[in-house]
């Protein structure tokens, strides 16, 4: 199993690298254009540095995705599939990777964020002033949310795991394509369509059963629902790659 | 060692192969004969444990084929299956990573008979060094059945006897192999067991000195008369 | 080497092998490859090569030794008796093919004798 997740981590391991690259240039012109005071730029590279912490963890997740296609419908699938390991573990060797790395990346993302907006705050006054006013104006509101570093992990946290949710998802859409419905009409837009179904139940069932929760506790729930989501998924998707995949 | 039970896989609405039933015996090399289409691959795919059969079964060793078998039975598909991202170091330490059958040195040794180093890129093979690559990596298995689909394809001459000759390194009385061929005069010699197939079916299994002795046909010849135009004519 | 795929191949090694035992290439006693060396030299299955020897053995042309290998047999009045026997051969199939061309015994005898001549000249 450790071989298999080795492998599928060297498969994916270049594109990390190359968003740790970018992460990095864009790290250092914030701080370049932070400490000369050249506020229009750095608002430019916060711009930046939020959308590569999303599209990269988002990447990370779609490149996955591609690999498992490739794994079943391109002759490199024979490399996987003639090694004496079963569907359960191939399969389970991909969502471990991919987990591990949205964690990882997730937390590195999240350090990140941390350390600059400690600095951005450090830097100027008046920003820090515009926070506690927020803060203040929200707790009149009595919501009960703060804009606080717990606040920002719960919804890390969440994001991370409803994105896995949503690549087991798409793993489980592709097997069905490739597996039940090739060759057959329509096959494309119905494996979508089911995709998009799983989507909606996950976010259903996190809506319904987490209606009456305090806003604190609703991000771990939402993790804890995807999370099982991808379980289900995962174990679905293992039967019918075992049952039907012919590479 | 391996037994096919009234085998069928159906794509579709096409039967790849149909009600095969065969027993192959340690200690034989087996040509695996028949045109495009006739469902060598999809049997050798199903021994090998890559694709189940839609009825019948397949036993190694008294076992259905699956997850297991495949750590005994090695076989190498007819189109390049590496990762384009690997050297030929890189393939060798991913069948040390995962089959525990599989001897470096052996792989080595053969690389270098085929005139292959190890720095090799796979996608800058050419598709006769691909052809070797395969071969070398598959043989330099210790398996108990090796299954080569067109082991010839795209080899010249000279590298042709070099496989042939680590084909017979690797034939011993407890070990099977398979060889599937268009290139039937390549096979003559080194098969001893002849296995036609037609559209999916079993026609014919023949042991082919045999063969020869009593009809005085060789398994080309044989070839002709099973294939040939208007279901084959008799040519020996 | 080539084969004749429509004929055993068994027997094309053999009376390679025979050859070579008459022209004492393969002295008597010589050791004979073991089955796979012979396999690999010839480049044919290894159950062919064994019964290459088998079929040596049961003419009483090789011994095999258990656990040591297989010999030419020793016996010089069997090689000798080989060379008549492959000799017998070579003269019934002469005989075969010139009586398929029409030619009659003594004609067959004739051409012999001119050949021999045209030899003797050069």
């Amino acid at each position: 199993m450790l071989n298999l997740i080795k492998y599928e981590f060297r498969k994916t391991w270049m594109t990390k690298l190359i968003i740790l690259a970018i992460t990095a240039f864009a790290e250092i012109a914030f701080l370049i254009t932070l400490y000369t005071n050249k506020e229009g730029l750095n608002a430019l590279t916060i711009l930046l540095l939020v959308m590569l912490a999303f599209g990269g963890v988002l990447l990370i997740g779609i490149q996955s995705i591609s690999t498992m296609h490739q794994d079943m419908n391109t002759k490199q699938g024979y490399m996987l599939y003639m090694t004496p390991n079963s569907c359960y573990k191939i399969l389970g060797s991909k969502v471990i990777e991919n987990g591990l790395s949205l964690l990882v990346a997730g937390a590195f993302f999240f350090a990140l964020g941390a350390l600059d907006i400690t600095l951005v705050f450090g830097h100027s006054g008046e920003l820090n002033q515009l926070r506690e006013m927020v803060n203040e104006f929200m707790k009149q509101l009595s919501l009960g949310v703060q804009l606080d570093g717990q606040m920002f992990a719960g919804f890390t946290l969440s994001f991370l795991c409803s994105w896995l949710g949503t690549v087991v998802a798409a793993y489980l859409a592709d097997v069905i394509s490739t597996c039940l419905l090739s060759g057959k009409k329509y096959n494309t837009w119905v494996s979508l369509l089911f995709f998009i179904l799983l989507m909606w139940l996950t976010g259903y069932a996190q809506v319904s059963l987490t209606q009456n929760l305090p806003i604190r506790s609703v991000f771990l729930w939402h993790s804890l629902i995807s999370l099982a989501f991808a379980a289900i998924m995962y174990v679905a998707t293992a039967f019918l790659m075992d049952r039907h995949l012919s590479v | 060692m391996l037994k096919s039970e009234a085998v069928t896989k159906v794509f579709g609405s096409q039967t790849a192969v149909d009600q095969v039933s065969l027993t192959l015996e340690a200690g034989h090399i087996y040509a695996m004969l028949g045109p495009n289409g006739s469902g060598k691959t999809t049997w050798m795919k199903m021994a090998a444990g890559l694709s189940k059969p839609t009825s019948g079964r397949i036993l190694f060793k008294g076992e259905p084929v699956g997850v297991k078998s495949r750590a005994s039975i090695a076989y190498m598909s007819t189109e390049p299956y590496f990762y384009p991202w690997m050297t030929l170091k890189d393939v060798g330490l991913y069948y040390q990573d995962f089959f525990a059958d599989f001897s470096m040195a052996r792989y080595q040794e053969l690389l270098k008979r085929c005139d292959l180093t190890e720095g090799l890129k796979t996608k800058a093979l050419s598709s006769g060094m691909m052809a070797k690559a395969k071969i070398a990596v598959t043989l330099a298995r210790d398996a108990s059945v090796w299954m080569l689909d067109e082991p010839f394809n795209g080899i010249d001459l000279v590298a042709r006897d070099r496989i042939k000759e680590a084909i017979i390194e690797a034939a011993a009385p407890d070990k099977v192999l398979v060889l599937s061929s268009h290139l039937v005069e390549e096979m003559e010699a080194i098969a001893d067991k002849g296995i036609f197939l037609r559209k999916g079916q079993l026609v014919k299994e023949v042991d082919i000195e045999t063969e020869r002795v009593e009809t005085g046909c060789s398994i080309a010849d044989e070839y002709r008369q099973i294939y040939g135009a208007q279901g084959g004519t008799e040519v020996c | 080497m080539e084969f004749d795929t429509a004929s055993p191949i068994w027997m094309q090694v053999a009376t390679r092998i025979k050859t070579e035992m008459v022209t004492r290439k393969l002295p008597p006693g010589a050791k004979l490859p073991g089955g796979r060396e012979l396999a690999l030299q010839y480049t044919i299955n290894p159950n062919t090569a064994a019964r290459v020897y088998q079929e040596l053995e049961k003419e009483s042309l090789v011994e095999m030794r258990r656990g040591m290998g297989t010999y030419v047999t020793e016996n010089p009045a069997r090689i000798e008796a080989l060379r008549t026997e492959m000799a017998q051969d070579a003269v019934r199939d002469y005989l075969r093919r010139t009586a398929s061309l029409g030619l009659s015994l003594e004609e067959a005898k004739a051409l012999i004798s001119q050949e021999e001549d045209k030899n003797a000249e050069k």
